[in-house]
């Protein structure tokens, strides 16, 4: 999953550099997607959920 | 305020706000690989992330120093901005008060771990985009900033961070492969 998001940051910028905008922002706009799946896979815990009970405000 | 914005003075320093944010952020990530590369302190899941938002945010700005009459370079840098201060956050709140098995990954640079360095780079970033849009306006001035210098400055800062973004794709896989990402090993090593 973190392989597909830097390729696709990695595709965006070769497209941005090939001249081809589009191409670009729709593959930036995939990268960001995937990483704030892969963000909220990351700190979701079976246990508390996405709360973090260790810290009282 | 208008009158301001379109004098070719305003557009030079319009573009080297920017440059600069972009320069700042190549040289974040080049030290980041440093420390992996150097140091061997692998980044955890969460400072990749961080990483991918990093690379959003020079893409906004290379967007940026590019356009015609678009902000839209700017508004990406945003976005990827927020992103970066939500993750870099929540990496720091996991890790602040000690428990087993949650500590700071990686050294300290000048007595902050990296997670809160990159709490402060969102920020300075957002402070950063907010001042350009406060002082500068909107892209009304475009027109002026294209001819403005320092043109030849931007391309080959695009092509070297689009190069940085290659070399952490190719260390992904190497440290990853196309699973989960661990801090103990590379998955190619082993």
């Amino acid at each position: 999953m973190m392989a597909a998001v830097f390729a696709t940051m990695l595709l965006a910028f070769v497209f941005d550099l090939a001249g081809l905008r589009r191409l670009a922002v729709s593959s930036l706009l995939l990268s960001l997607a995937l990483c704030i799946g892969l963000f909220l896979w990351e700190v979701y815990s079976p246990d508390y959920g996405f709360r973090m009970p260790w810290l009282q405000l | 305020m208008s009158e301001s914005t379109s004098s070719p003075v305003a557009a030079v320093l319009n573009r080297l706000i920017l440059l600069a944010m972009l320069a700042v952020l190549a040289a974040i990530l080049t030290a980041a690989m440093v420390m992996q590369y150097a140091l061997g302190e692998i980044p955890c899941p969460l400072c990749l992330l961080q990483r991918v938002a990093m690379f959003g945010c020079a893409f906004g700005l290379i967007e940026q120093l590019r356009a015609g009459n678009s902000e839209r370079g700017g508004g990406i840098a945003l976005i990827f901005s927020v992103l970066l201060l939500v993750i870099s956050v929540r990496q720091t709140l996991l890790d602040i008060y000690p428990r087993p098995g949650h500590d700071y990954i990686g050294s300290a640079v000048f007595g902050l771990h990296l997670p809160v360095w990159s709490v402060i780079i969102a920020v300075a970033l957002l402070l950063g985009l907010a001042v350009r849009l406060a002082l500068f306006g909107s892209a009304q001035n475009a027109t002026i900033a294209g001819r403005t210098p320092p043109r030849g400055i931007v391309q080959p800062l695009a092509i070297y961070v689009a190069a940085i973004c290659a070399i952490n794709f190719f260390s992904v896989i190497a440290q990853c492969g196309l699973g989960q990402c661990h801090t103990f090993g590379y998955w190619l090593l082993q």
